[in-house]
């Protein structure tokens, strides 16, 4: 069986965690944890006919205060970049993060994951920076932890993606 | 390649004017000479000319210098050194090597780590298993005259084993057991092959696996300031986890217990042996573990190297356990059996103490031998008897009795049944010097005990309160018989009524013995027989018939042989009835003779009085 390094990358509480239990275990914590260091997970996902393992690296948000380090990266085949859409600030970090990734690692099979849908009342991303997105490459997909919205589906996308790189 | 620049070089142009200058002075000769000149001269020197241009060009262009010299320098190098000169040689290369070295560390550390990575492991083992050899050598030494209990029966293990004794100290350290060994690929933290041993219990080998370098990355970034460091080793409580981590791969070791430090050099050992052999496989993974599952095998060596210890560590302690076992058990049932027969014979002894006619004075025990000192009154038990009776050997006891009279009362008691010899009926009884005898005994034996028993030796006083005299009581029995019997008589007649003489010959017997015991005891004897009559006719005839009926019985006796006797016939006749004469049973009683005994101290004439009062 195939095995790939996933890691779920981004900002300090936009629902990395939240995002791989609703995945892995199917459960949603409406209280927040903050991630320290890693917590490694593993979900078996079926693409064209084929398990993959996929053993998902949850790294702790980045934030003003602690720099995530690259070396928890090593050896990932694809990344999940999540964003909070209801904070705008957090889809400017993902990028800049992205960037830093291609820089130093290079180009890598990613989905950019817009978590929270089910805030859609509070949620600052526009429908036009959303097209722009996709207009870049980016595969991009609005989801919600709490309510397991499309979040199987960023994951079977990204091992496909994997598959095909 | 290019055409020779002479403008450009002074030294070249100064050759050429040296060249020039008859070619000038030729000049102001005709140009036709000048012309045929030149044309010689470029016959005969233009291929030399060329020539040097051509060294010239090999000479002043430094790249094809530099091919020159690189097509020799290996050459060269071997040449000189060839020529064992090499120590020039080295110092000219070694500030250069060792500035190339340590720019190269400076870049890329992992580079030269890999490059040397096959080397260095062998070369450290070797000088760690050298240094440890040498340590243990000292241990060794250390131990040679240490006195604790560990180290004797290790000792004495290598003395039975024939290994030398640090082999086995060592080998008593290994008490450890491999549970899981994981082979990981470095780089993702994914698993290529996971091998558990038997019956331990596992968690999902990719999780933990993940984890282990999630933890390896964070001790790193967290901890080391050189990226180059590894994490070793993690303990908790008694699990271990050991990790050696090389270029692509790294091995993790789950170790329940205290693996000894050379475990982890079996673990380089595999790890460098995998890194050999699954150079281009760890290097182009892609998510595939599949070409590793070769690798198995030499991961579940690592588990077995913990079997192949267990059992040798194992074996040992049976073998030692069983031969104490067995020496222990003999030495307790030896122990027991001579507590058993401790147990016994002073048993025994406190028994023989309690004898009666048996004093010990002294016992010692030599040997299995029991010797006894004291003193034995022949009446009492045969201590030999005893010893049978409690089960032990008669011939490991030495008995030593000298004979005594005892004062115990049994023995008194004893002593005076010996003496005394008393019937069946009598019971002798001593009591503090008193002597009872209680039953019944004939007059004989009772003047018997009255004369001896004061002499037997601790009787000093005698109690015949509850002794009879068997002799009166028979007496008195007999007497009553006598008395008892009635003969009886026809009616008006003198002769015995037909069917009395069996009566008349028991009295008649009963009169004899009475007699004889009465003799014996000093007593005369006298027997009145009375004669009866029934109403019937008148007194004056009556009188005579019961007299003639007493004379007749009293004749009878005579005629067989009473002797010794006052048989004393008296005629009562209506008298003295035995019954009413109501009914003829009762006339039929009184129609008879009975009798009638007394007794009296004998005289010397009595005695054998025979003859009749009349």
């Amino acid at each position: 069986m195939l095995q790939k390094k996933v890691c779920m990358l981004g900002s300090f509480s936009v629902g990395k965690t939240s995002l791989v239990r609703r995945f892995v275990e199917s459960i949603f914590d409406e209280t927040y944890h903050t991630t320290i260091g890693v917590k490694v997970d593993k979900k078996i996902v079926n693409v064209n006919g084929e398990d993959i393992t996929l053993m998902l690296w949850d790294i702790y948000g980045e934030d003003a205060y602690q720099k995530m380090r690259m070396s928890y990266l090593r050896g990932m085949a694809g990344y999940l970049l999540v964003v909070d859409g209801t904070r705008k600030q957090t889809l400017t970090d993902a990028l800049s993060l992205h960037e830093r990734i291609v820089q130093e690692i290079g180009k890598l099979p990613a989905v950019l994951v817009l978590n929270k849908d089910d805030l859609a009342d509070q949620w600052e991303i526009d429908s036009v920076q959303e097209s722009k997105l996709t207009q870049n490459g980016w595969t991009a997909q609005r989801t919600s932890a709490k309510t397991g919205d499309a979040v199987e589906k960023v994951f079977l996308h990204l091992a496909q993606a994997m598959l095909a790189g | 390649m290019n055409p020779p620049a002479r403008d450009l070089h002074p030294s070249n142009m100064a050759e050429q004017a040296q060249r020039r200058a008859p070619v000038a002075q030729a000049q102001e000769k005709p140009t036709d000479n000048n012309h045929a000149y030149e044309e010689l001269r470029e016959l005969i020197v233009k291929p030399e000319q060329e020539g040097i241009a051509a060294i010239q060009d090999r000479l002043e262009n430094l790249e094809k210098r530099t091919q020159d010299v690189s097509s020799v320098v290996a050459e060269a190098i071997q040449m000189r050194r060839e020529k064992g000169d090499d120590e020039a040689l080295a110092d000219a290369l070694a500030p250069t090597i060792q500035e190339t070295l340590r720019e190269s560390v400076r870049r890329d550390p992992q580079v030269l780590a890999d490059a040397l990575f096959p080397v260095m492991g062998p070369a450290i083992r070797k000088s760690i298993s050298e240094t440890l050899r040498s340590m243990l050598e000292s241990f060794n030494e250390a131990l040679e005259h240490s006195l604790s209990w560990q180290g004797l029966k290790w000792r004495i293990e290598s003395f039975r084993t024939g290994k030398p004794f640090a082999e086995i100290v060592l080998m008593h350290s290994l008490v450890y057991r491999v549970e899981q060994v994981f082979l990981i690929h470095r780089e993702t933290g994914l698993v290529l092959s996971h091998v558990v041993a038997p019956a331990a219990a596992t968690q999902d080998a990719d999780m933990v696996a993940g984890l282990l370098s999630a933890i390896q990355q964070f001790a790193r970034d967290s901890f080391t300031p050189e990226k180059t460091e590894t994490l070793g080793n993690m303990t908790f409580e008694e699990l271990q986890i050991r990790v050696v981590t090389g270029p692509g791969a790294v091995i993790a070791a789950a170790i329940r217990g205290h693996a000894p430090e050379n475990y982890s050099i079996a673990m380089d050992e595999t790890l460098e042996d995998i890194q050999r052999f699954y150079s281009s496989a760890l290097a182009n993974f892609k998510g595939d573990a599949a070409p590793f599952r070769s690798a198995e095998d030499r991961l579940a060596r690592l588990l077995e190297t913990q079997y192949r210890e267990k059992p040798v560590e194992k074996k040992k302690p049976r073998a030692a356990i069983i031969a104490g076992a067995v020496a222990l058990l003999l030495l307790l049932a030896w122990g027991g059996y001579s507590t058993y027969l401790l147990w016994e014979w002073s048993r025994f002894l406190h028994a023989l103490r309690q004898q009666a006619g048996i004093v010990v004075v002294s016992y010692t025990k030599d040997g299995r031998t029991f010797h006894i000192q004291g003193f034995r009154d022949p009446l009492a038990e045969d201590p030999r008897k005893l010893i049978s009776q409690a089960g032990l050997d008669p011939n490991f006891a030495d008995l030593q009795l000298a004979p005594y009279y005892s004062l115990d009362d049994a023995m008194v008691a004893k002593r005076a049944n010996a003496l005394l010899h008393p019937p069946a009926s009598v019971k002798l009884n001593a009591k503090g010097g008193e002597l009872d005898a209680a039953g019944a005994a004939p007059q004989q034996w009772i003047t018997q005990f009255e004369e001896r028993a004061p002499w037997i030796a601790g009787v000093s006083k005698l109690d015949e309160s509850q002794l009879q005299n068997s002799t009166v009581q028979e007496l008195n029995a007999q007497k009553n018989a006598i008395e008892s019997t009635v003969l009886l008589f026809p009616l008006g007649r003198a002769e015995l009524e037909p069917g009395q003489e069996n009566n008349l010959a028991q009295v008649e017997k009963n009169i004899r013995e009475l007699v004889a015991q009465a003799t014996r005891l000093h007593e005369a004897v006298d027997v009145d027989l009375v004669g009866h009559t029934d109403t019937t006719g008148v007194e004056a005839t009556n009188l005579p018939l019961s007299q003639q009926r007493a004379d007749q019985i009293r004749g009878s006796l005579l005629r067989n042989g009473v002797k010794a006797v006052n048989l004393r016939p008296h005629g009562v006749g209506t008298t003295q009835p035995l019954r009413s004469e109501d009914t003829e049973d009762g006339r039929q009683l009184n129609r008879s003779v009975t009798f009638k005994v007394y007794f009296s101290a004998a005289s010397s004439g009595a005695a054998s009085g025979a003859a009749p009062a009349y």
